[in-house]
């Protein structure tokens, strides 16, 4: 229920008003679109150094390789390959993904599917962005630092991260900028949570939000309680660099202390297996409702999927124990991890059931949103599956570090939210900036990414199993992985080719944005959630009248449905 | 039920805005809560896992300063709880010499931190000297980089006390704040006890 009114406020006029330090929060969406779509694409840059390191190992990077690594004759070297593997994987979980769908979507869509006129504190929401945009500008100030940026992999574990593994600067702007964006995401947890709960349409109910609010909602809720876990762990990490604490330093590292560097890994997973579900959770959403729009069905046990949505949160708390199985724990406590991480099995079931359920027997429109939502259900189910592998304790001593594991949760966050973030995309362009993006091309860059991507992440699983090391500069000096050498070549020229897709959406993208004369539609794909009541693109104020919502968000081919459509908007009545 | 009943519904009910700014400072709190909550986790690890305590031969801090400041703190939050009674009955000249209050021992709290800093420096106590004096300077630390913001936030209540502001509209102000300065308490007296006492 909205609890008070919400005023209207003044269109604002000047540039700085409108694009800067604009409290709306569509425009806050879209700045964190363009920073997230700038990081993707500086993270994908340095995967693809990554992967022609490691197909053709010493030989010059195509084109910008001389420029870049003039030293070496434009091979990456290997100090910098450390640093690539680092700033790709900190790049694109926190400077990419999360603002993409948290950021982005996240704030574009939840007052609009609530029916709201704006998140509850406009002011917090745009500080959110601008302490971002400061702890990206610290991000890549931190690439151009004496001795470069951090090495000690996205997941810092000391002694890597300690002045003893990395001296320079890089690491110690690495902490900042992480605690400083985790500043910027509990604002926006604080904010996203309170608009949740307080700013829904009269009428509308938990089980009325579309389930894009719920996956939206609850990764909030995760993002609230764990980011200052991590936050503490990276805030100690700086004392231990700058004011020479001892909290990770252990043995020689240390001269007189007693820390313990296995306590930052405690640390850093007690949040990072949440943030797992932080990233994935708003493209099960986003998924979950796409797939009932365009099967044009209602989604299959809309209720189960949130609950278990839900059950997977809390779940998701208790497991963290799975990333560290090699770190001596006992056999009790690994066992409890393992069992655990069973159990959230039973959810994802239920879920992943419930998405196949909505798409049997459905009219299934095949547009670019749905394309890629299928996407999703298929690449989530390749990754959630490999998954098992690693949570047990047996093959994970072995599978432990090795490709395997970057080929398993490239699956589930990488193909799964990037895939999602595409879809959202696809799906909102029209309300967010007016135009629908050009459909054939929308198509093949579907078909190539799906392609590209699961060609270099099945090649990463299948080399992983074969025993490759993740991190290592030159795998190809042990004779064992030399037999590997094909399929990493096969591996690197899918991410080119999938590298190369992103050209395609690029030009798509900025072609709807800036130059495509032709208006869409108010409702192109048909959907009777609340952002599509109002025109497109969505004006500053979204509703000229509070809607109050009568129905569900999915109520495709209901036989109670009152005109000749076959779908009806939330502010419509059921006969 | 037609949409514009609700709304004129909703019009006659303005007070409920107070609601959605108390639901966001609990999860601030719950925020705040998860980083302390992690240090002490990393306190008792290194706590349950020595053979003594406290480690390599340091001596436990002298309770003086930590207690002073337990007793400031304390104080000035039994200070804001009556500051916020006499705000809501508008009694403006108690209410002021009790924001008053709160705001100098706040203020003096964060004197006593550094008198406790540069005591243990005087006594060769550093960072470095063992897991036991980094725990105390990082929590301290962290601790007291909130207290500074409470102050700044109470500075904020500025122009509630001296007027400036309608009185229904900074109640919530009032509260939110209010629900800040008594968590730092709290914290302190956490760390009071684990750190200093036991
Ligand atoms: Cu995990």
């Amino acid at each position: 229920m909205a609890f008070y009114e919400q005023h209207i406020h003044p269109k604002p006029t000047t540039f700085l008003s409108k694009y800067v330090f604009s409290y709306d929060h569509k425009v806050i969406g879209k700045q964190f679109l363009w920073y997230g779509i700038f990081f993707l694409l500086v993270g994908g840059l340095m995967a693809l150094m990554i992967r022609w390191t490691l197909a053709y190992p010493g030989q010059a990077f195509p084109v910008i390789g001389h420029f870049l690594f003039p030293e070496s004759g434009g091979a990456v070297p290997p100090d910098t390959y450390a640093m690539l593997f680092t700033m790709h994987g900190t790049i694109m979980i926190f400077y990419a993904i999360t603002p993409i769908l948290i950021g982005a979507f996240g704030n574009f869509c939840i007052p609009l599917m609530l029916g709201a006129r704006d998140m509850a504190f406009p002011l917090l929401n745009m500080l959110s962005f601008h302490i971002a945009a400061i702890s990206g500008l610290i991000l890549l100030g931190s690439l151009f630092t004496p001795l470069g940026a951090a090495a000690g992999g996205w997941t810092s574990y000391p002694t890597l991260s300690t002045l003893i593994g990395s001296p320079g600067v890089g690491q110690t702007l690495w902490s900042l900028a992480i605690f400083t964006l985790g500043v910027s995401s509990t604002m926006g947890a604080v904010n996203y949570i309170t608009t949740i709960i307080c700013l829904r349409a009269p009428g509308m109910g938990y089980f009325d939000m579309p389930l894009t609010i719920w996956g939206l909602g609850l990764t909030a809720v995760l993002n609230a309680i764990f980011l200052p876990v991590l936050g503490a762990g990276v805030l100690l990490l700086i004392f231990d660099r700058v004011f020479g604490t001892t909290f990770f330093l252990a043995g020689a590292a240390a001269t007189t202390g007693t820390g313990d560097p296995v306590l930052f890994q405690h640390v850093f997973w007690i949040f990072g297996h949440p943030e797992v579900y932080i990233l994935i959770l708003p493209a099960w959403g986003i998924v979950s409702d796409q797939l009932s729009f365009f099967a044009r069905k209602p989604a299959f046990g809309a209720k189960a999927t949130a609950l278990a949505m839900t059950s997977i949160t809390i779940l998701s708390t208790l497991v963290y124990g799975h990333h560290m199985f090699t770190t001596q724990m006992s056999p009790l406590l690994t066992q409890t991890f393992m069992t655990l991480t069973m159990t959230i099995s039973i959810p994802s079931a239920i879920f992943f059931a419930n998405w196949l359920g909505t798409l049997w027997k459905g009219s299934i429109r095949f547009h670019s949103p749905m394309l890629f939502s299928m996407g999703v259900v298929f690449v989530f189910g390749l990754g959630g599956l490999t998954g098992l592998y690693l949570g047990t304790v047996t093959t994970d001593l072995y599978l432990h570090d090795t490709y395997f594991v970057v080929g398993h949760f490239h699956y589930t966050m990488a193909a799964s939210v990037l895939l999602g973030g595409f879809a959202a995309t696809y799906f909102w362009m029209p309300k967010m900036f007016g135009t629908i993006m050009n459909e054939f091309w929308a198509k093949v860059h579907f078909w190539i990414t799906m392609m590209g991507l699961n060609g270099v992440f099945f090649g990463m699983m299948l080399v992983g199993y074969g025993g490759m090391h993740r991190r290592i500069y030159n795998p190809f000096i042990y004779e064992f992985t030399q037999k590997l050498i094909p399929i990493n070549t096969f591996t690197t020229w899918s991410a080119i080719v999938m590298g190369l897709a992103q050209i395609i959406f690029v030009i798509n993208f900025v072609h709807a944005v800036f130059f495509k004369k032709e208006k869409a539609s108010d409702n192109p794909w048909e959907v009777g959630t609340l952002e599509w009541t109002i025109p497109s693109p969505a004006p500053h104020y979204n509703f000229k009248e509070i809607p109050v919502v009568k129905c569900g968000p999915h109520e495709f081919g209901n036989p109670n449905l009152n005109s000749n459509k076959d779908f009806q908007y939330q502010t419509e009545e059921l006969a | 039920m037609s949409g514009t009943m609700v709304n004129q519904e909703l019009r006659l009910d303005p007070a409920k805005a107070k609601l959605s700014s108390s639901i966001a400072m609990i999860m601030a709190l719950i925020s705040f809560s998860m980083l302390f909550a992690t240090l002490m986790l990393g306190y008792f690890a290194f706590r349950f896992t020595s053979e003594v305590w406290p480690p390599l031969g340091m001596e436990r801090i002298t309770l003086g300063l930590p207690t002073m400041s337990t007793a400031i703190i304390l104080i000035s939050s039994l200070f804001y709880l009556g500051f916020e009674s006499s705000f809501i009955q508008k009694e403006a000249k108690k209410s002021k010499l009790y924001f008053y209050s709160t705001l100098a021992l706040g203020c003096l709290f964060m004197f006593a931190q550094t008198m406790l800093w540069s005591k243990l420096r005087s006594e060769g106590i550093f960072t470095g000297t063992s897991v036991f004096a980094s725990m105390i300077y990082a929590f301290t630390w962290i601790h007291a980089a909130h207290v500074l913001g409470g102050i700044i936030a109470l500075l904020f209540l500025l122009p509630t006390i001296s007027g400036k502001r309608d009185h229904d509209k900074s109640l919530s102000l009032v509260q939110n704040v209010g629900q800040y300065w008594h968590f730092l308490g709290i914290v302190w007296l956490i760390m009071y006890f684990s750190l200093f006492v036991f």
